[in-house]
């Protein structure tokens, strides 16, 4: 077995697309229509294509208990997931500029500096530093 | 403030409120990510910050979930990667990555990417065609 697929429920498909692809610079792998208008698509970090995959899924549009556990994250300011990234300050001055909203500043905790934006599809997302 | 920053406030002052052995084992982890290439050893790292090697150790993976060792691979393993992109060879990229045999870095790279060295080369080099 092995770990390829890393699962990220949306409240708008193509929204999603065009935040997680223009903003945080993902780049679209496979883009598949699926039944009821909506597509199987995923993407993959710029830096590491053959990495795993994120799948923009619709989850909370069709499924109530998913959209209940999405808001219920969001309302306590729990990050969905989190992507690595080399430096926090400049990835959050990067984001901040593109107008990406933060509910936490660059902050250290241990061996570990991190921030939490808001994707505009119900989540909000961790970005992380080793130190 | 949210749920989430209360619970960072307060896991931060129970577990992470050692400054000290932040201090160390962070200086220690920056000093792999500088000098991975070299020949590194526990001894090397615990002199270099006053501490014995097995509390150095047990700091370690307290901190980073992996001991230096593991994580040294790791570092080594993602290095050879971006070099394999280049024109080097197996055997430059191996020894420029500070591992000491080529067995060795080729068995460890096969078991940490799922392939040989050279066969994650030629698919890089087939892809940036």
């Amino acid at each position: 077995m092995k770990v390829t697929l890393i699962s990220i429920p949306v409240t708008d498909q193509e929204k999603a697309l065009q935040f997680y692809t223009e903003k945080l610079g993902f780049i679209k792998k496979k883009d598949m229509p699926l039944d009821g208008g909506h597509r199987w698509i995923t993407l993959v970090s710029k830096e590491a294509q053959d990495g795993p995959e994120i799948l923009l899924e619709p989850g909370p549009n069709h499924f109530e208990p998913c959209k209940v556990f999405q808001d219920a994250l969001m309302d306590a300011g729990i990050p969905w997931t989190q992507f690595d990234v080399d430096n926090v300050d400049e990835e959050y001055e990067r984001l901040l500029n593109l107008g990406v909203e933060f509910s936490v500043k660059p902050t250290i905790m241990g061996t570990a500096k991190f921030a939490v934006f808001n994707d505009t599809c119900g989540n909000n997302m961790q970005i992380v530093e080793m130190l | 403030m949210t749920f989430y920053e209360r619970e960072i406030e307060r896991i931060r002052n129970n577990s992470f409120s050692n400054e000290k052995q932040l201090e160390v084992v962070i200086a220690t982890k920056n000093f792999i990510d500088t000098n991975f290439d070299q020949k590194l050893n526990l001894d090397f790292l615990s002199y270099k910050h006053f501490t014995s090697k097995y509390h150095l150790l047990r700091l370690f993976k307290k901190y980073y979930g992996q001991t230096p060792r593991q994580y040294l691979i790791d570092k080594r393993i993602e290095k050879s990667k971006d070099q394999l992109k280049t024109d080097a060879t197996v055997t430059q990229v191996c020894f420029a990555v500070g591992f000491e045999s080529l067995g060795s870095f080729s068995s460890l790279f096969k078991n940490k990417v799922g392939k040989s060295p050279s066969d994650y080369k030629k698919e890089q080099l087939s892809r940036s065609d």
